[in-house]
């Protein structure tokens, strides 16, 4: 997508937001501290609040309604319409088109015909984004849509938005405020700091060190017992009994180890040949993505060098079977 | 028709009346960010402090038979003065205010945030409003309702100027009560008509309490 937003909103409070920008990314995130104005942005492009001049692919929708501009808004309270099942949430857009392909992808099939009330929080989110997906939007608002989960459930509601992301190509934007959530689902962010943009470029070169906690969300096929074919890589993972099928799996940045020769007698079940496709500073780190299985490799500048890491470099990735998260079926 | 059926007719009729713009009034005040909402306010609010009497001369010379918008409603069919609709507009409108505040108190209870997820989906504010808003709060309209029926039960300042005391058309309960005072003998008339109001009343306020604790338990469930 192609998007210009220049959003000016001042509050009595004293907040005042004076934020313009133009991207060309299909997944932009929207980072900051609690109160910067993110969540102001995102409503200024939603149309929520008004006045915004907000340009998508060439289409001027500063002056469309609220309804009338197609882009779906989910929040951290999924929001639900409590008065209707899940499957008249679904389809509550006038655009709704088939609710299957979403239903499925989202792992939703089975609570179509249950009230919101009966939903625990992490279904309930995925609800929502279901609901979002169905109403074929031009553009997808994202605010905080992980904030409150615990770890385990955040990234199992990650690597869902990751794979609806691959699998209905909707562009995006996503506000959180916390940098290492937006790493794996976002390529192009915003930093904005008391209402102004005071960064803004690639994920990598926005997001701090600090504050960096990168993971990776892949899926694959299981191919025996404990082992999950990625990428013509197979990989043992901590499997539950009897998982078969496709599954989705996500693994840290920094609990990938990098050598440039085959480590031997060792307990990592997981040591395989790999070429690096492209390298990214992170102030004193280097992330290291691999060609395949695509994943990407956190390590600290001193250990890229001494291996003498550069795009196009033949080593071998080992990760330990229990750093291979297995969170669902795809 | 016995005053206590009037009554009732009464006070149905003008709570069915004053339902539409109650709605419409609560869902402007509690719903827009216009500049308009201040002054709406005040004027919805107004039958609360004003004298009942002054209301009803108000409507009295607003529906005068000599005027034009009286004439026009008896050309209709429909006068307003001396008339059983001259009560239930009395009763309409100082039932009003309460009403709206009611309404206005449901519908605040409603996150205002399902009306946004509504219309990023696509539906219109009033397709939001009949999908989404309207059936969250309905019981909170309908325990507004009550309260509103029964104040327009008791209504009698306005009543008696606008529609006159006349019995059998527009002698309501609180009119009948008021010349059983100065009946011989019409103590026991009193009485048992007073007994007819409380209880109604009380009913009423029951249906009210009831329906409002449902409608938060049910929201509060669902949140």
């Amino acid at each position: 997508m192609r998007l210009e937003v220049d959003a000016r909103v001042r509050r009595r409070a004293g907040f005042t937001l004076e934020a313009a920008f133009s991207c060309e990314t299909d997944a932009l995130a929207l980072v900051g501290p609690s109160g910067c104005g993110k969540s102001t942005l995102l409503d200024s492009v939603a149309g929520i609040e008004p006045g915004a001049r907000v340009v998508l692919d060439g289409v001027d929708c500063s002056g469309l309604p609220l309804h009338g501009r197609g882009f779906g808004y989910v929040t951290q309270d999924a929001l639900l319409f409590p008065h209707l099942t899940v499957r008249a949430n679904l389809t509550y857009s006038p655009s709704a088109g088939p609710i299957e392909a979403a239903a499925r992808a989202l792992g939703i099939e089975s609570l179509l015909d249950r009230m919101p009330r009966n939903l625990s929080g992490g279904e309930r989110r995925r609800v929502a984004l279901a609901r979002a997906v169905v109403s074929r939007p031009r553009l997808l608002l994202l605010d905080e849509p992980f904030g409150g989960l615990d770890e385990k459930r955040r990234r199992e509601a990650m690597s869902l938005l990751d794979h609806v992301r691959q699998t209905f190509r909707i562009p995006m934007i996503l506000v959180s405020h916390v940098a290492d959530e937006v790493i794996g689902l976002s390529d192009h962010a915003i930093r904005l700091d008391a209402g102004r943009i005071v960064e803004r470029g690639s994920t990598v070169a926005v997001l701090r060190a600090s504050e960096t906690h990168i993971d990776n969300y892949f899926e694959g096929e299981v191919a025996g017992r404990e082992r999950v074919r990625v990428d013509g890589v197979d990989l043992h993972a901590v499997l539950p009994e009897g998982t078969a099928g496709r599954v989705r799996l996500a693994c840290y940045a920094h609990d990938i180890l990098l050598a440039r020769t085959a480590p031997e007698a060792i307990s990592a079940r997981n040591v395989f040949p790999i070429r690096v496709a492209r390298m990214e500073a992170l102030e004193d780190l280097v992330i290291v993505e691999l060609e395949r299985p695509r994943l990407r490799v956190l390590v600290t500048e001193d250990a890229a060098r001494s291996l003498d890491l550069r795009p196009g470099t033949e080593a071998y990735a080992v990760i330990k079977a229990t750093s291979i998260e297995h969170l669902g079926a795809a | 028709m016995d005053c206590i059926s009037l009554s009732i007719l009464v006070g149905l009729a003008a709570t069915l009346f004053s339902l539409p713009p109650a709605v419409a009034i609560a869902w402007f005040l509690e719903r827009t960010k216009s500049r308009a909402r201040g002054f709406v306010q005040t004027l919805v609010m107004l039958p609360l402090v004003l004298p009942p009497v002054v209301i009803g001369y108000l409507l009295l010379r607003a529906f005068s038979p000599r005027g034009a918008l009286g004439r026009a409603l008896a050309w209709l069919g429909a006068p307003v003065a001396f008339h059983w609709l001259g009560a239930v507009t009395a009763a309409a409108v100082v039932g009003l205010p309460l009403f709206v505040m009611m309404i206005g108190q449901a519908m605040k209870a409603v996150d205002p945030r399902f009306e946004i997820v509504s219309r990023s989906l696509g539906r219109a504010p009033w397709a939001t409003f009949w999908r989404v808003t309207f059936p969250l709060c309905w019981p909170g309209i309908l325990a507004g309702a009550a309260i509103s029926f029964a104040r327009g039960l008791g209504e009698f300042g306005a009543t008696i100027v606008l529609a006159g005391r006349i019995p059998g058309e527009t002698e309501t309960i609180p009119l009948r009560i008021y010349a059983e005072l100065d009946a011989p003998g019409g103590e026991g008339r009193v009485a048992g008509l007073v007994a007819v109001s409380v209880l109604l009343c009380v009913a009423c306020v029951v249906v009210s309490r009831v329906l409002e604790a449902w409608y938060h338990r049910r929201l509060e469930l669902e949140r």
